[in-house]
């Protein structure tokens, strides 16, 4: 939790760290939000392309667009297709390619 | 005409044999595995006449092949004490595969003082007395090599470290810009030094392109290769604009940065030595964001860092050794940090090692936290010279963590742990558990195809499942590191089906067999229970196949995850 219950704090990785800077966001960026969303609705609200994001960490945990739920409050780091280690599989930071 | 050099270090005598049939299929670690576990007794004293160095390039080196410039040396760790493999870039690989030796190997001990070069060519190898270069640093070394036989020559030399052979040197092979990259872990320089062996000299003359027994049908297969390597957003994109740096943002956001000799899962100052930071440095700076470590390397996740002025710092600069030196030792500045691998990278010693030692002992009151300053001095006025101070350090994490009687002493097998914490990422610590490299991340790398059903589904803070993805990772790693091929070529190898098909053909088309994935699976089972096998007479059995009690007692933010695997399901990890 990110101790504002009115917005979702937003960090981004990679090219979308310099997105962010380009856009003259701060890091972390604060979106303002009502109520639970998941990825996608979060990616629409800050315009970032969904083939820009491979996987999220919500309040530090891996997980998929589809699957995130996102509560005001929570803490929220974009992570791009791109990032390579072990911990891709260790931490759950992979998503199924389309078509394979 | 495959052959193998042995070199007798103890008559300094050479024998040219050929190679034998069951070693003919072999490259790479499970060549160096294979020889060390058939030559090498497991109670040997690993600096001892009976311990054997032995370097191979992998199946596919040598060929056209993308990213095959990978290089195998192997030994009995004097770090780990138990079996050992650890690979290299640099220019060394191809030329040696071209040259048509499938391995080196260094046996025995001289009786006197006297060290010696080796000179490799195409006919044997010269034994030489070696004086101009003593007490040389790599980089030193690499051009006095180059200027006395040409910029052509691979070399392969030891550091300050590796002759006084303390357990944290490694063994430096050249690139192409004559900088060097590292057989890192394991002590492997002591066991050089050990031999009195301060170079190899590797005289590229005669050699050739290698007879491919399907011409067309290889070119075919590295096309498809090199395309998969080009188009997955990691091989193509992520490692060569931001190299593995790019994981300090990334493993700090999942809390596993181990943080101040892993006391904490994440560093307030992650941003200042972030991947994306070292970019922007590049960028303004006028370094070099991608960077080849071998020839034919198409990933190019290395980089040149320069200086606020333009001045080159260092290269090669990886996402473990900034991680040790800035979150888990807490040096702040980046181009400290980079000062600090080139001078690691000077002396020859390991660059996870050194700097894992160098927090436990600011743990231990040596150092202050974050003293980049004195690491420096310590690296430069007391490990390089070796003075008592510089042996006690130049021991390693363990040595020096035992020394000062502290319990959060972060080894597996007396090798230090890198850069993941393993109780908010427990699949990583099963393979540090478990490897038979001691503490490693690269141990499990790679990924198998058949656990496309696991990855994605793991919980990272659960133990379900962590033994069989770890058993995978190992797998095929151990099958990688045996084609000379890059790990890195694991992402593409992963996504798209056509990549780890394309590798299973040009090992078919260079050697005419007819191969299938299920026998490179294979083959990396059969390095594992080798390697292991050594191990168990060496005297590591499965009591050493643990974490260190504090991952257990202590637990670490922000998950307040403890490492709480049981040790019977860990055991597990070898039923196959």
């Amino acid at each position: 939790m990110n101790g504002t219950p009115d917005t979702v704090e937003v960090v981004g990785f990679m090219d979308l760290a310099g997105l962010f800077r380009a856009r003259g966001w701060t890091s972390p960026h604060r979106l303002p939000l009502a109520g639970p969303i998941d990825g996608f609705e979060l990616l629409v609200r800050l315009d970032v392309s969904f083939d820009a994001v491979e996987s999220l960490f919500v309040n530090h945990k891996a997980i998929g667009l589809a699957d995130a739920v996102i509560r005001p409050g929570d803490r929220v780091a974009l992570v791009p297709p791109g990032v390579p280690g072990p911990h891709r599989f260790c931490l759950g930071i992979w998503r199924r390619p389309s078509g394979s | 005409m495959h052959k193998i050099y042995r070199v007798n270090m103890t008559d300094l005598s050479v024998k040219v044999e050929p190679v034998p049939a069951e070693w003919a299929g072999l490259g790479g670690r499970a060549l160096t595995s294979t020889i060390v576990a058939a030559e090498v007794p497991p109670t040997c004293h690993p600096l001892g006449p009976n311990n054997k160095l032995v370097f191979a390039p992998g199946l596919l080196s040598g060929t056209a092949a993308s990213n095959a410039g990978r290089f195998s040396c192997g030994a009995k760790s004097p770090l780990t004490g138990g079996i050992k493999e650890s690979s290299a870039g640099g220019t060394s690989s191809r030329i040696i595969a071209r040259l048509g030796i499938k391995a080196i190997i260094v046996e025995g001990q001289p009786a006197g003082d006297a060290w010696y070069a080796l000179v490799v060519g195409k006919d044997g190898v010269e034994i030489r007395e070696e004086t101009e270069t003593l007490g040389l640093g790599t980089f030193a070394t690499v051009e006095k090599i180059n200027a006395r036989h040409g910029e052509d020559f691979g070399v392969i030399t030891l550091g300050p470290a590796g002759e006084h052979m303390m357990a944290i040197s490694n063994i430096s092979v050249k690139d192409p810009e004559s900088k060097i990259r590292s057989f890192g872990r394991g002590g492997l320089g002591a066991v050089m030094g050990s031999k009195r062996v301060k170079l190899l000299a590797i005289d590229p003359t005669g050699g050739a392109p290698l007879a491919l027994a399907d011409p067309a049908k290889f070119k075919e297969a590295n096309r498809t290769f090199t395309k998969t390597l080009a188009d997955h957003p990691v091989s193509g994109q992520g490692l060569k604009k931001y190299g593995t740096a790019v994981l300090v943002n990334v493993i700090n956001e999942a809390g596993g940065l181990p943080t101040k000799n892993f006391t904490t899962g994440q560093c307030d100052h992650h941003d200042q030595i972030s991947g994306e930071q070292m970019y922007d440095n590049i960028v303004a700076r006028e370094g070099e964001p991608s960077h080849p470590c071998s020839p034919a390397c198409q990933i190019q996740c290395s980089q040149v860092y320069n200086d606020k002025d333009g001045k080159y710092l260092t290269s090669g600069f990886e996402y473990e050794t900034i991680w040790a030196l800035g979150a888990d030792g807490m040096i702040k500045d980046l181009d400290v940090i980079a000062e600090i691998d080139n001078v690691m990278d000077d002396l020859g010693v390991d660059s996870i090692e050194t700097p894992v030692m160098f927090a436990v002992a600011m743990e231990a009151g040596l150092l202050p936290w974050g003293d980049g300053a004195r690491m420096l001095q310590l690296l430069r006025e007391d490990i390089a010279k070796a003075t008592p101070l510089g042996r006690l350090l130049g021991g390693g994490t363990g040595h020096v963590g035992r020394a000062y009687g502290l319990t959060r002493i972060p080894v597996v097998k007396n090798q230090a742990i890198p850069a993941y914490d393993p109780r908010p990422i427990k699949g990583i610590g099963v393979t540090y558990a478990t490897t038979t490299m001691g503490a490693d991340h690269t141990a499990g790398y790679a990924i198998a195809t058949n656990i496309l059903n696991v990855g994605g589904k793991v919980d990272p803070l659960k133990n379900d499942g962590q033994v069989e993805l770890s058993r995978n990772l190992q797998i095929a790693t151990a099958a990688v590191d045996s084609t000379g091929l890059c790990l890195f070529i694991a992402f593409p190898a992963l996504d798209i089906p056509a990549c780890l098909g394309s590798v299973v053909e040009m090992l078919n088309a260079r050697y005419g067999l007819a191969l299938t994935g299920d026998d490179v699976v294979a083959l990396g089972k059969n390095v594992l229970k080798i390697e292991h096998a050594f191990n168990l007479a060496a005297g590591l059995g499965p009591e050493t196949d643990r974490l260190p009690e504090f991952f257990e007692l202590e637990s670490i933010a922000p998950h307040d995850a403890k490492w709480d695997m049981d040790q019977k399901e860990l055991a597990t990890f070898w039923n196959f």
